[in-house]
């Protein structure tokens, strides 16, 4: 404490005095001047983050945009190319001549003209099918997946399999659509690009973590990769991925297996974010 | 006032009161006590205005903590220096605290990533206003028992012209608008799109 009481009025007071009060307020001063010019470099690089979330957020909105806009024009193409020609000839066959015509003629005709209807109810339900899959929406994820599987391991270019392990309650409609595309976009890539022999999906959930897990043994990307292509304007799916997931609060991990021969992709989801899904906001 | 800043109020009136008093003849015969007194309660106000600006539970320990510690070397000063003319131990010690304690808010306010412009709160310039009157006047409360009269007239005029800085910094303080903190606009989504 004697420190902080000078009682020796011998020393040169005035000098302390004056450097010191001099040298406290320069200390004071460069205490300010470096808190305005810390926070001055702390905003402009909130700014700078700001402004690489909003690209990136940019970019997923294309994606999006350009990926329903590709599912428009394949929806239109379908309905076009098949759905109309067959529909105009199924008018064909039904044209007011019909009724000139003799019996056998005209019953064939109609035969015809019911074939083709039949043909236009299956293409048009395929079409639907492949918006909304009936097993998806009927019978939960599971189902869905090993479906999906199913005709993959059927077409006899891969092995495909899948087992959950701890499925036993549905989730929300909408949250296993975005999962069940999630997956057929992994699938997709996977059958595209990887060159695998077999996929495999895990399901397992844990703690209020629910987690999805692939498997394949062909060429994929590790987490930089899929970085680097989020940044990027190709990698379209990998986008689109991205953004279904943001809308569940969910997480994609690709990696490597630790024996380098496989390649994993797992996708954690929150299920209290599940819940928040269904809640109207 | 909300957010402690009627502490400061407090302050103000009860620091205008003294100053008026002290023109008095008879209470110079009391400076020592009153000077002390008056530094006590300077201290315990701006701790109680810091004390309420604190976010973090350390901050505000080690606050009560000093200020226990404070006041009993205080009060121990002035029981034992009844013919000193101005309690310098207590009054720097009060400085030196006050400045420590502005400096913890600085840092806790730097670390704070919901505080986007520090300057545009009320509560920076009165800390702003402690740190420049404190650290103006810490060496002009150690010397001032060696001083001698004529060097006390002459070097008291620092103390003065820190009190009104300190006191233009308050009324900035006072005058400035609610603080509310920018929050980083969403809206301008596509900013090149404008």
């Amino acid at each position: 404490m004697i420190l902080l009481e000078v009682t020796n009025p011998g020393s040169s007071v005035s000098l302390v005095l004056f450097f010191g009060t001099i040298g406290m307020l320069a200390l004071t001063i460069g205490l300010i001047v470096f808190i305005i010019f810390h926070q001055r470099k702390v905003i402009r690089y909130q700014l700078r983050l700001q402004r690489m979330e909003q690209d990136q957020q940019k970019l997923l909105l294309n994606a999006s945009i350009r990926l329903q806009e590709e599912e428009r024009q394949r929806i239109a193409a379908d309905l076009h190319d098949d759905a109309g020609p067959l529909l105009a000839t199924a008018r064909l066959y039904l044209n007011e001549n019909l009724v000139n015509l003799d019996k056998t003629t005209q019953l064939q005709s109609i035969y015809n003209a019911k074939q083709i209807i039949d043909d236009t109810i299956q293409l048009i339900r395929n079409i639907s099918h492949s918006l909304m899959p009936p097993t998806l929406k009927n019978f939960g994820l599971e189902s869905a997946v090993n479906d999906l599987f199913q005709k993959i391991s059927g077409s006899g270019s891969m092995n495909a399999s899948s087992r959950f392990h701890d499925y036993r309650e549905r989730l929300q409609a909408e949250t296993e659509l975005i999962i069940f595309r999630v997956i057929q976009e992994l699938v997709n890539n996977i059958l595209k690009h990887s060159n695998a022999s077999f996929i495999h999906l895990t399901q397992n959930t844990s703690g209020s973590k629910f987690f999805i897990r692939l498997h394949h043994d062909g060429r994929g990307i590790t987490q930089n990769d899929f970085n680097k292509l989020n940044k990027s304007n190709v990698g379209l799916g990998l986008k689109n991925i991205q953004s279904r997931l943001k809308v569940l609060h969910g997480k994609i991990f690709f990696e490597k297996d630790m024996s380098q021969t496989y390649y994993k992709v797992t996708i954690e989801l929150a299920k209290d974010e599940e819940d928040k899904l269904q809640t109207p906001v | 006032m909300e957010g402690g800043y009627w502490v400061i109020f407090v302050y103000c009136i009860l620091s205008f009161v003294a100053d008026s008093a002290f023109r008095i003849p008879s209470i110079k015969h009391y400076s020592f006590y009153v000077l002390s007194a008056l530094t006590i309660i300077e201290y315990s106000l701006f701790s109680l205005f810091l004390y309420f600006s604190y976010k973090s539970r350390l901050f505000k320990t080690i606050l009560i903590v000093c200020s226990l510690l404070f006041y009993v070397i205080a009060v121990i000063n002035i029981l034992s220096k009844r013919s000193a003319s101005f309690d310098s131990l207590s009054a720097s010690l009060e400085a030196s605290l006050i400045i420590l304690f502005s400096i913890f808010f600085l840092y806790e306010q730097i670390n704070d990533p919901t505080i986007i412009y520090v300057y545009s709160s009320k509560k920076f310039w009165v800390i702003i206003a402690f740190l420049l009157y404190f650290s103006s006047i810490l060496f002009l409360f150690i010397y001032a028992v060696t001083l001698t009269s004529q060097q006390h007239k002459s070097y008291w005029r620092i103390n003065n012209i820190f009190d009104t800085i300190k006191n233009l910094l308050f009324t900035v303080a006072f005058a400035m608008k609610k603080n509310k903190q920018p929050e980083p606009s969403l809206e301008n989504f596509y900013p090149e799109e404008n």
